[in-house]
């Protein structure tokens, strides 16, 4: 599945850790799933890694808006492309002050991911069967925006 | 109007392109139906039952005689040579090609027009009064907030995939010909008692399997608010309507659940976070947008067409009674405004042809400023007609077949296109208007019955708005066979109201005969000057319905 960071695909360089391997990795620099997280916060916010939590439309993104400190990366979950919750949650992290990798997943694809990365998405997990070279085009295909963005939260008529 | 500047422009431009690319690698096989139903969705076209069907923006239903023109010249080169104008103000055609909808985009972009988010679930066109700008009591003319709205929803990222389609009427007085309180948010120019103007907003309205009128949830926001406190609404729903139920996605249904006040509460803390954002308003935008719609250079002396007026209106009587019925006051002495009936003898209720689309342009270049309006009935506004030309317009109208004295009356139908046209209808609605009309041909017989509104949809999408109408008909299926179930007491005014079925549905052949026994009661029971929504709210559904029902023996 590549990555696409700034839009170039880079390797990932995070774990995904389940509720066996947690204890194995935490000292790593993990993903956990938002129900570990909500399990085990204490523990994670003191591990020596850096944290990223995986979150759906479904989780209380309150919960990551009350550790931001302790995390460098969320990972939102999309699991239908029309579920657009995830363009909130990220809107939201950012404007929270949030500077780490806020990362899609799950069904992103080509025609989502300028609105997305307007909301504040800087890195894509493209499944592999929708993945060409040709999608680094989506981006800025709209030059011009009515509304503020996480880049640049003026808008049309401050700008 | 609001004309482009380089920015608009460049945009619409963008958008066209990359649209014509969606529409390439669809069909180059690159994305799959799914995902290109709801890329096209958001930019107008969907797939009927014969053809297409693409839905052109009329940004809250002002065009000028240029875009008409274009109007007219698209139906010739990519359809069959008429369009459609829908209850939310927008034109649809009915037989593009898909491959072609790019090129028609591109022609429409030329003269600042577009198909963007016209549906799909996220920020539809926003609507508003078709007399904004001239009734007399208006507290201030809506249609700058309307673009200012405009421009805010216009590809907004963060709300293309909302759980359902998203409607915003507003109102600029206490009158309401929006329907705004039957959309998903409502906005009411007021006054407060410091005598700041700001608006009145209402949420949770809709239609379709659910109807519910919007509720309030704040007296007065400030000018300078709305924006942030529209974003402040949006995200609230974008994060808790219902995805799991199409039919229980809009917000309607998330304010009903979570109750006005819980709904409110979440508003307000979002709303206190973002307030004071970049979001907010300035003076200078908000003036800027307003010089726009500066009142059109009316003539001193069009008051001396007065007295010519009234001897044409002595000397005609068919002339008089489009007059009476067709138009209505301006608040500057010496105009009037023409309701330009697109709802003619046996012909589909919004339909106008190429031919017509083009008059309609000149006319507007002679007579009203080059400005044509859309309206939330299925006809056009010439907005400031001078009275000593009213005689002359009525007469090209009359020629061109636009000029029935219908306006208001039980034939002024809102049809939706039911099962001639669209997948989703349980029954035709063309062939019942065209027997309503038939039926009711005679216009003193309408001239009598007076004010009254019929709306007619095909299905429960209530496209027509049937809910709201004073006699709504509701196309259903029953075995195969199309049957109409009734209504009574709805209104879509100010006043709103939903209708009361009167009981079990009728079959095809008996719908305006049906309807005659409903205005027989009405003729029978009303008291002086009582028009029919308020003989219906005070007698109740139940004459009605035994009239109706009575058996024959
Ligand atoms: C022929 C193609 C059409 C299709 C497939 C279509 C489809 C739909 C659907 C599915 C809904 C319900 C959405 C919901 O409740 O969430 C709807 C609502 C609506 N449609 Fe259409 N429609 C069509 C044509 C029209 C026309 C011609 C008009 C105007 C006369 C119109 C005006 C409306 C309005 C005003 C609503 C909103 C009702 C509400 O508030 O719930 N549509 N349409
Ligand atoms: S009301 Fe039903 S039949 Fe009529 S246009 Fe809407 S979806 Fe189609």
């Amino acid at each position: 599945m590549p990555l696409l960071i700034n839009r170039a695909v880079v390797d990932d360089s995070w774990l995904l850790v389940d509720e066996d391997n947690l204890t194995a990795h935490i000292n790593e620099d993990i993903v956990v799933p938002y129900e570990l997280f909500a399990q085990h916060l204490e523990q994670l916010v003191n591990a020596e890694g850096k944290l990223g939590v995986r979150i759906n439309g479904d989780q209380a993104l309150e919960l990551l808006l009350q550790h931001l400190d302790a995390l460098s990366l969320v990972a939102i979950e999309f699991p239908a492309f029309t579920d657009g919750r995830g363009f909130s949650f990220a809107r939201m992290l950012r404007r929270a002050g949030f500077a780490g990798q806020i990362r899609a997943e799950g069904d992103v694809t080509r025609d989502r991911l300028d609105h997305m990365q307007r909301c504040g998405f800087d890195a894509f997990a493209i499944p592999d069967e929708r993945y060409s070279d040709a999608i680094l085009s989506a981006f800025d295909e709209v030059p011009v925006h009515y509304q503020g963005s996480a880049d640049d939260e003026r808008p049309i008529f401050r700008q | 109007m609001y004309q482009y500047n380089e920015q608009d422009q460049t945009l619409i431009n963008a958008r066209v392109e990359q649209y014509r690319d969606q529409t390439r690698r669809f069909l180059a096989g690159e994305i799959p139906d799914e995902e290109f139903r709801g890329l096209r969705l958001m930019n107008g076209l969907y797939i009927q039952r014969q053809a297409p069907m693409l839905r052109i923006a009329v940004p809250y239903g002002l065009m000028n005689s240029v875009q008409v023109r274009k109007l007219a010249d698209i139906t010739r080169k990519y359809d069959k040579n008429y369009a459609h104008f829908t209850t939310r103000t927008n034109v649809q055609l009915n037989w593009p090609k898909l491959e072609e909808v790019p090129d028609i985009l591109a022609e429409l972009a030329e003269v600042q027009m577009h198909a963007i988010q016209t549906s799909g679930n996220c920020l539809r066109n926003t609507t508003t009064d078709h007399f904004a700008g001239i009734i007399p009591d208006e507290i201030e003319d809506p249609r700058p907030w309307c673009e200012i709205i405009r421009q805010w929803t216009t590809l907004h990222p963060e709300f293309a995939y909302l759980p359902r389609k998203f409607k915003i009427a507003v109102t600029g007085g206490p009158e309401d010909r929006a329907a705004s309180q039957v959309h998903d948010i409502g906005l009411h120019m007021v006054k407060n008692a410091a005598g700041e103007v700001g608006f009145e907003v209402l949420v949770g309205g809709g239609l379709g399997r659910t109807p519910v009128i919007g509720k309030l949830i704040r007296e007065f926001l400030p000018k300078r608010d709305l924006l942030t406190y529209l974003e402040a609404i949006l995200r609230v729903y974008n994060l808790n309507g219902r995805r799991d139920n199409k039919y229980k996605a809009r917000i309607k249904i998330l304010v009903n659940a979570l109750g006005i006040e819980e709904f409110s509460k979440r508003v307000e803390a979002e709303w206190e976070i973002i307030r004071s954002t970049e979001l907010a308003l300035t003076d200078d935008y908000i003036a800027k947008i307003q010089g726009y719609f500066e009142p059109h250079p009316y003539a001193a002396d069009a008051v001396d067409g007065l007295s010519v007026l009234e001897n044409q209106l002595d000397d005609n009587a068919e002339f008089r009674a489009w007059y009476e019925r067709n138009t209505r006051e301006h608040k500057i002495a010496g105009y009037r405004a023409v309701v330009i009936s697109l709802k003619p003898h046996l012909k589909p209720p919004g339909d106008i042809t190429d031919v017509q689309l083009d008059a309609v342009a000149d006319l507007a270049d002679t007579f009203n400023f080059g400005e044509i309006r859309s309206t939330h009935d299925q006809n056009l506004v010439f907005a400031h007609v001078a009275a000593g030309d009213l005689y002359t317009l009525w007469q090209s109208l009359r020629d061109l077949n636009l000029a029935r004295a219908n306006v208001g009356t039980l034939t002024d139908m809102i049809v939706c296109p039911g099962y001639d046209f669209c997948s989703l209808a349980n029954a035709h609605t063309l062939g019942v208007a065209e027997q309503i009309n038939e039926k009711f041909d005679d216009l003193d017989y309408l001239y009598d019955i007076g004010d009254i509104k019929l709306n007619m949809s095909g299905c429960i999408n209530a496209c027509a708005h049937h809910h709201v109408a004073h006699i709504g008909i509701l196309g259903v299926d029953k075995g195969g066979e199309d049957y109409y179930q009734i209504t009574l007491g709805g209104s879509s005014r100010e006043d709103a109201s939903l209708g009361k079925i009167i009981g079990k549905s009728v079959p095809q052949a008996d719908v305006a005969d049906t309807v005659e026994k409903i205005l027989q009661v009405y003729v029978e029971s009303r008291l002086e000057d009582e028009r029919f929504i308020e003989t219906v709210r005070r007698i109740g559904v139940a004459p009605f319905k035994e009239r109706v029902y009575a058996t024959v023996n």
